[in-house]
């Protein structure tokens, strides 16, 4: 098991991680959702020991990996978020010189780079220069290169960013699927919410270098369990009108775009009859509401005020 | 570790930019310089130079040797009786009439005409530009330089030459007398003067050769060599920009994740530079030759020679290439690194004679050009080129190998212990 705790990373006294404490079990799959600059990249490059922490302690197995990085290194395999791979290189040269560095030679190599390719499904490519590749293909090389050593770990650092939808599913399949066939640990970062709620069994949510909630999906949606969401959609809509909804009793916050109004109030709070009489009284016309279910999304907007992709 | 020099090889042959940068460049510039410099220096006939200068001479010869005399006696307190042996000895050189005999000989003849004049006509002919330039030898020249030869001290007058204007032709002529004022105090320094002995100073000759060479040393083959030796730079930098491209690229973090000693990348980049630098200065000097005969008639041991000096120059950019990547590594921008790199990769080409022929700088700046890689590489082919000989080599190349082990200490001193300060 893989365990951090009260981690902190500062740059130039900048607080960029702070107090972060977060465990990994054998077999998981964890996420970390967190807007850009949650400091998501530096607490993996902590865990992953490129760089060492301004205070704090990261354990595998109980042994310090902070004075021991071998012990984190031997087992993990880590997708940074910047594509790190030779342009001028195929992707053939490119997993053999980094399976080389893992000290596998010959048929043991060629097969792991055999399996890699088809893992990624870059096979039939795999004689061309990476720097011809799309986005979605580098990427995908991106993950091949991490998977050589067949890591107990895999850390990937929203290996995701900026791709097709083609790739991104080939992604996330073959994530799900080295997870629930191989066993394999995963801890996945993203600002997606959704590829963090298809995938991760447990996540952690991090803003501004600390993590501000955590829990299964259903845990974390039960921060919200005493609040209602509303959509409605009406045909025309004036400022006067917003105050004044806002201004109902339980309402926590309202969300404007266009024609549709999103009202959070707490639950119980009589708030559709209370909607109906002001819009009669404004003579707004209601064309159609619902209620939802609130998502991760929600619960982010909820405790930071902020949507994710602010 | 084979895999590491595989695949900066790889990189660095994919780059054909690059490739046909430090291949055929050096080879073009070698043959557009050598044609642009063969009128000059090669063929006499097609530039032809016709200088006129006067000679003013203030010296009277034969009071000299009762002057040369009597500051024997006084000054270096010879007995009456030797100093009549080197009178006598004396007698015989003439400093005066063997620079006439220079002037006149065959081979300076052909480009400059001597005009005898007394001082004061001779420099209003200079000034009006009739003449060229104007040759001084000043009152007791003769007896001056003698007696300096014979007490073994430094002359106290010497030759003045003076031009009104500084053209090609004039500064042609000033290298071509300061040669002879050069090798005639050089004639006399090395000569060992016993009374008896018969003294007699070699002339210089024309053109560009060293006294006593076994084979010339042509502008073709200074070219060929300087230019080698530049690209060979440009080579150690080309690496060093990739390496910062792999650390900006993050492909080295994967090398550290691996749980690889960084130490291999480190020896990787210098294996991979000695390849490189190798194989780029041979094809360099063989595609030259095979296109201009740049070293016609050569034996094997000479060609032997040269790959061994190759071979050591090829060791000492290693070095460099170690201290560039222990730098990138400690460095925050790869921008500012490759910034320095450039830097010095101008500064030795510079004073190693890469872009200017090395003749051309002053004097001191020559000296510290030949502490350069590359300018300490041409300086020693130069003296193989032309002698063949072992022991001229032998010291700096010692030197050479100095740098190397310099270079490396230096590079591993400041390679980061983790791979990477943070
Ligand atoms: N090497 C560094 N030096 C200074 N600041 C840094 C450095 N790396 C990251 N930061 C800062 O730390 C914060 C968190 O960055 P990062 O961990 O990359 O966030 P995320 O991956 O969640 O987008 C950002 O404000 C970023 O500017
Ligand atoms: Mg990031």
């Amino acid at each position: 098991m893989l365990e951090t705790i009260n981690l902190s990373k500062s740059f130039k006294g900048k607080k960029v991680v702070q107090d972060l404490n977060l465990y990994l079990a054998d077999g998981e799959s964890v996420g970390l959702l967190g807007p850009n600059g949650a400091g998501k990249s530096t607490t993996i490059s902590m865990i992953s020991t490129l760089i060492k922490p301004t205070s704090g302690r990261i354990t595998m197995n109980g042994v310090n990996a902070i004075a021991k990085p071998g012990e984190i290194r031997s087992v993990s395999g880590v997708v940074p978020q910047e594509l790190a791979l030779y342009q001028e290189l195929s992707a053939y040269e490119n997993l053999k010189f980094f399976g080389s560095i893992y000290k596998l030679r010959g048929k043991e190599l060629e097969k792991a780079i055999q399996q890699a390719l088809e893992f990624v499904g870059l096979d039939d490519r795999k004689k061309d220069l990476v720097k011809t590749y799309s986005g979605g293909m580098k990427r995908r090389l991106n993950i091949a290169a991490a998977l050589l050593h067949r890591p107990k770990i895999l850390i990937l650092d929203e290996p995701t960013v900026g791709i097709d939808p083609q790739s991104r599913n080939h992604i996330l399949e073959a994530v799900r699927a080295l997870n629930q066939t191989d066993g394999t640990t995963i801890l996945y970062t993203s600002h997606y919410m959704e590829e963090v709620e298809q995938l991760c069994d447990r996540l952690y949510i991090m803003d501004h270098g600390k993590v501000i909630a955590a829990g299964t999906k259903d845990e974390l949606l039960s921060i919200l369990s005493t609040e209602n969401k509303i959509k409605v959609e009406l045909n025309k809509l004036d400022e006067a009108f917003v105050e004044q909804v806002k201004t109902i009793e339980g309402v926590h916050k309202t969300e404007v775009t266009e024609l549709q109004l999103k009202i959070i109030a707490a639950k119980g709070s009589n708030l559709i009859s209370k909607l109906v009489h002001l819009t009669e009284q404004h003579q707004i016309q209601l064309l159609h509401f619902q209620t939802e279910t609130p998502s991760l999304e929600d619960v982010f907007l909820h405790l930071t005020g902020r949507t994710l992709r602010d | 570790m084979r895999s590491f020099i595989k695949k900066d090889l790889l990189i660095f042959l994919r780059d054909w930019k690059e490739l046909l940068t430090v291949l055929l460049l050096p080879i073009i510039l070698v043959i557009v310089l050598n044609f642009a410099f063969a009128g000059l220096f090669d063929s006499g006939d097609e530039v032809s130079m016709d200088l006129q200068l006067a000679v003013v001479n203030q010296d009277n010869e034969t009071e000299a040797m009762e002057q040369l005399k009597e500051r024997l006696v006084r000054d270096a307190a010879f007995e009456e009786q030797e100093a009549n042996a080197i009178l006598e000895a004396a007698g015989e050189i003439q400093p005066v009439q063997l620079l006439s005999d220079y002037l006149e000989s065959d081979d300076v003849k052909e480009w400059v005409t001597v005009h005898h004049l007394e001082e004061k006509a001779a420099a209003e002919k200079v000034k009006e530009g009739e003449l060229d330039g104007m040759l001084v030898i000043p009152q007791g020249y003769t007896a001056d330089s003698l007696y300096a030869s014979f007490a073994g001290e430094p002359p106290t007058t010497s030759l003045i030459y003076k031009i009104e204007e500084e053209t090609t032709d004039s500064s042609a002529l000033q290298q071509f007398i300061q040669g002879f004022i050069e090798q005639l105090n050089y004639q006399f320094a090395m000569q060992e003067i016993t009374s008896g002995t018969e003294i007699e100073a070699d002339l210089p000759e024309g053109g560009m050769e060293d006294i006593g060479a076994a084979h010339d040393f042509t502008m073709t083959q200074y070219f060929t060599i300087a230019l080698g030796g530049l690209f060979a730079l440009f080579v150690v930098a080309t690496v060093a920009m990739k390496t910062g491209v792999e650390i900006r690229d993050q492909v080295f973090n994967r090398i550290l994740l691996a749980n690889s000693h960084p130490m291999r990348f480190l020896i990787g980049k210098m294996a991979s530079t000695i390849c490189l630098v190798v194989l780029q200065i041979i094809f360099v000097l063989l595609v030259s030759h095979f296109l201009m005969a740049v070293f016609p008639d050569r034996s094997i041991a000479f060609w032997g020679g040269v790959f061994v000096m190759i071979v050591l120059l090829a060791l000492v950019l290693s070095g460099l290439a170690a201290i560039y990547t222990a730098l990138l590594l400690r460095m925050n921008s790869v921008d500012a690194a490759n910034g320095i790199f450039m830097f010095f990769t101008l500064l030795f080409g510079t004073l190693g004679g890469g872009f200017v022929p090395i003749y051309m700088l002053p004097e001191w700046l020559q000296q510290i050009g030949e502490w350069t890689p590359n300018g300490l590489f041409l300086s020693i082919l130069t003296e193989w080129v032309q002698f063949e000989k072992l022991s001229s080599i032998f010291q700096p190349s010692m030197f050479m190998i100095g740098y190397f082990l310099l270079f490396t200490f230096i590079g591993l001193a400041l390679f980061p212990k983790r791979g990477r300060a943070q």
